[in-house]
């Protein structure tokens, strides 16, 4: 068990040493490949192990492993702070000095230096492992031929790919510790990871922008440490543990300790983007795509969602859990706004994943089993269709040169097979019987016995159809029948092909997933499974008929669609004002000129303008985080 | 087997009733202009026409998106027959209006590219006013299911009068009706042309047509839910309900998307909140 543990977490590691020492793309090319395969199997061994108890790591070479995570922990912060000398950035400098002194009263003062269990795998650190081993392997095997493709744009004298490999892979490690961990100094220490590995991905190509973004999404992160560090302290001078385990078991202990626990959420908030933190995640699209996929999808947001979901019982019941699900409500229905009033692909692709987490943080803050097992589920589907949604925006990128929504109009025409994968990314992202929909199903259900949280649901739920309905439909178009077939290098294809499979399979598996993993979470399990069938006592979905009736249905309609080369093509209405030959809604306009079909999305600029939005949301959830904060105590 | 019944009579109930009603409305809607108006049947015959035309669009997606609209209406009528889950119903429902959109969208052509835009700015209106409606029901019946609403010895509608009201908003819009018709119009002789609908034709406008029938049958069957107790009440409720409807069809003009938008999530929210808030207390 300890080695398959350790697998989980070393292999990429090593991996990564791998990557950046051995400076050749064979060998690199290889190693990840490698990497993700192991990673998949050894994840998938954990799955077919099931959950287990808290185990000891022991020490190496003589070394306890405790030690050796915590000298980790301030090399870490040296090399933060060493980063916040190099771009003259106080508040990182400040933030990780805070760290570092808090750590050491900590690590003096406070704790007894008695032997907790490392490492441990519930049901819910077996979910994560499994997204983040064989989605981020997947991210990171599209990115070999990618990050040619992309070195080739940028005519670089020497690649910098061993460096991106380094932090790419070694991100995976992270997570997979930060998701196993049961001391919390370890978890401590792999939330730090994270957040280096992605200020180093984010700043990657090195340009001005990318500099100023990572930077701030340092600084950002930092501040998450801090609280993290006071959070943990907090914690601990009322519980006297290290271990999760026990601080889970025991529960609520007082005002002091829920305001701890309000702290650790706050760390998992600037680490999931939540506003008023949302501004690094929305300049890390700067760094090539598959860092984009890779933050997005299934590492460092989901360890803010984690970090928020893990300690879901700690907080249960007390007024703190309100003002979670009222922060998260909120973020889900601001970014959904702004989401609204965006034309850059990966920017409303960023504001998505914020809002969407904002839903999963709500969800832990409702902390009912119908809500957890939703905010499970969408941890699970989010990850699948939002890495998918990345790497077609990618894909796009480099075929057409643009990520603007209004450049990709009519995409299936040119790239049939992007275009068609990036629009099943959206409907699985958007409408039933899909995962993400399932899970926001659950959670207006079990947010219906809180008035604000509803509303505001009901709120973003609305505004999140406008801004996808409208990127599916601009990218139909017929293709020419001569029209020469899409390429797409195996290492491409593979990864997309699989997200999209396992977007469409897995949501048609998900009463069985609920089944096997969630259902064994609680103790009165939300819903009763039957034939593919969730009945629970506030509703009913029935998943699997739903799926097939909605299937066959499809298939019918793309059947009758295939043929359309049989159904006689006109040309569009244009008040009969065509030009003779063409077909494609161009008309004859002033001086008998020809005039060509142009058309634009409303991006509702008066409303929903990204600028004039931004302050006033930061206001509001800084008032929403203070008021959660003081509603802990 | 009773489900499967009740879903099979949902599926046919669907576009038999929806056709009749709007051979009604147009009927009705002539008799308030002073004029005889087209046979009750005309719905169906219109439709019978259309199926029987040449197949043509400008998008194969288009042929794709029209069936899907409808067999994702017709589902979530059959789901609504078969007492589902109120939410789940209506996410369904979803499906088949985004599917609507976004065949519009695959056109190139300038009509209907501005009434899917509009279309969607219809669907940000009424789907947040119709998911609190949905909870009101959870909080009277403890439930999202259908089911539990016919448990109830009391009509919905003394506790949710605000609720039925704001439903009144959603229930305009997805019938297309003035002052919200602004995706797609009756006439097609107007600035819009037929809006989303433009591009739609012969077979494919039939089975839009079709859709259209099942979503009205979804509406009103929602309308009936506010007074399960009495059939005779019921009955009253959802014809009074449909001639305001047909009232306020023919005395509004057409309205802009912004005081739509502004009129639904102000008023009709604002009225679910209230009402929301009374069923929170009690």
């Amino acid at each position: 068990m300890s080695n398959l543990l350790l697998l989980l977490i070393l292999l990429p590691v090593a991996a990564a040493l791998v990557c950046y020492f051995v400076r050749s793309s064979a060998v690199r090319k290889l190693t990840v490949v490698a990497t993700g395969a192991i990673l998949t199997l050894a994840s998938l061994a954990l799955l077919g192990q099931g959950a287990f108890e808290p185990v000891m790591v022991g020490s190496f070479l003589g070394i306890s492993s405790d030690f050796l995570v915590t000298v980790l922990d301030f090399a870490l912060l040296g090399v933060i702070f060493f980063y916040g000398l190099k771009h003259r950035n106080l508040l990182i400098q400040g933030f990780s000095l805070v760290q570092a002194a808090l750590l050491v009263w900590f690590e003096l003062f406070m704790i007894d230096h008695s032997a907790v269990p490392a490492l441990m795998g519930d049901e819910l650190s077996i979910i994560m492992v499994l997204i983040i081993s064989i989605i981020g392997s997947l991210i990171c095997i599209f990115a070999i031929p990618y990050m040619d493709e992309h070195e080739e744009h940028l005519h670089l004298k020497k690649s910098r790919q061993p460096r991106f490999f380094f932090f790419l892979v070694l991100f995976l490690g992270a997570m997979n510790g930060l998701v196993l961990a049961n001391n919390i100094m370890w978890l401590y220490f792999f939330f730090e990871v994270t957040t280096l590995c992605s200020f180093m991905l984010i700043g990657h190509d090195a340009t001005e922008v990318a500099t100023k973004n990572s930077v701030r999404a340092l600084w950002m992160n930092s501040l998450g440490g801090v609280a993290f560090v006071i959070g943990m302290m907090l914690v601990y001078a009322k519980t006297g543990s290290l271990s999760i385990t026990d601080i889970l078991a025991a529960g609520p202990q007082g005002a002091l300790m829920v305001t701890g626990v309000g702290f650790l959420c706050l760390a998992g908030f600037t680490k999931a983007a939540q506003v008023p933190f949302q501004s690094w995640l929305l300049g890390a699209m700067v760094a090539p795509t598959p860092v984009s996929a890779l933050l997005h999808s299934s590492t460092m947001v989901k360890a803010g969602v984690y970090v928020v979901l893990r300690f879901a019982p700690a907080y249960a019941g007390t007024l703190l859990s309100d003002g979670v699900a009222i922060c998260g409500a909120f973020t889900f229905v601001a970014c959904a706004a702004l989401a609204i009033g965006q034309s850059n692909g990966k920017k409303i692709l960023a504001y998505s994943t914020v809002s969407n987490l904002g839903l999963i943080i709500c969800c832990a803050g409702i902390n009912t089993p119908l809500a957890i097992t939703a905010a499970v589920m969408l941890i699970i589907f989010h990850a699948i269709s939002k890495s998918l949604l990345f790497l077609c925006v990618g894909t796009i990128e480099q075929s057409i040169g643009s990520r603007d929504i209004e450049d990709m109009r009519g995409l299936y025409a040119k790239y049939p097979r992007t275009a068609l994968l990036t629009i099943i990314g959206i409907l699985t992202m958007l409408l039933p019987p899909f995962g993400v929909l399932m899970g926001k199903w659950m959670a207006i259900e079990a947010a219906s016995s809180n008035i604000w949280v509803i509303v505001m649901l009901a709120m973003g739920s609305a505004l999140t159809v406008v801004y996808w309905a409208r990127w599916g439909g601009s990218l139909m178009a017929s293709r020419d029948a001569d029209a020469p077939a899409e390429r797409q290098p195996a290492l491409i294809s593979m990864p997309l092909m699989t997200l999209c499979a396992s977007a469409v399979v897995l949501s048609f598996a998900s009463p069985w997933i609920y089944n096997y993993m969630l259902a064994p979470m609680f103790k009165s399990a939300p819903f009763a499974m039957n034939l593919g069938v969730l009945s629970g006592s506030m509703g009913s979905y029935a998943v699997a008929p739903l799926f097939i009736a909605l299937g066959l249905g499809v298939l019918f309609a793309a059947k009758a669609a295939a043929g359309f080369r049989k159904v006689k093509i006109a040309a569009p209405y244009v008040a009969g004002a065509n030009t003779p030959d063409d077909m494609d809604g161009t008309y004859i306009g002033p001086m008998n000129g020809p005039v060509p079909f142009t058309a634009a999305n409303m991006y509702l600029g008066e409303l929903f303008a990204e600028g004039k939005l931004t302050p006033i949301f930061n206001a509001l959830a800084i008032a929403l985080i203070v008021l959660m904060l003081g509603g802990a105590l | 087997m009773d489900t499967l019944l009740l879903i099979i009579l949902g599926l046919v109930a669907g576009p038999v009733l929806g056709g009749l009603i709007a051979g009604l409305d147009r009927r009705v809607t002539a008799w308030f202009q002073s004029r005889q108006g087209p046979p009750i049947m005309q719905a169906f015959y219109d439709v019978a026409k259309l199926l029987g035309k040449e197949k043509m669009v400008v998008n194969q997606w288009q042929i794709l998106c029209a069936w899907v609209y409808m067999i994702a209406a017709a589902i979530s009528v059959a789901l609504f027959f078969a007492q589902g889950d109120l939410l789940l119903i209506f996410f369904v429902q979803a499906v088949g209006a985004v599917f609507l959109v976004m065949g519009a969208m695959a056109a190139k052509s300038p009509y209907s590219q501005v009434g899917a835009q509009r279309e969607l700015m219809q669907i940000l209106a009424y789907e947040p006013v119709l998911i609190l409606v949905f909870v009101g029901f959870y909080l009277v019946t403890g439930s999202f299911s259908i089911e539990a609403v016919w448990q109830l010895d009391q009509p919905l509608l003394a506790k949710m009068p605000l609720l039925y009201l704001a439903l009144g908003y959603a229930l305009t819009i997805k019938l297309r009706k003035s002052p919200f018709d602004f995706s797609t119009s009756h006439h097609g002789h107007q600035e819009l042309v037929k809006g989303v609908l433009t591009e739609y034709s012969g077979p494919y406008l039939a089975l839009v047509e079709i859709a259209h029938w099942y979503e009205t049958v979804l509406v009103l069957g929602l309308c009936s839910l506010f007074w399960t107790t009495n059939p005779l009440w019921m009955a009253v409720l959802l014809i009074g309900t449909y001639m305001l409807e047909i009232l306020v069809d023919n005395t509004m003009a057409r309205m802009t998307w912004r005081w739509m938008l502004k009129r639904v999530w102000l008023l009709g929210m604002g009225m679910s909140v209230v009402n929301l808030i009374w069923l929170y207390a009690g």
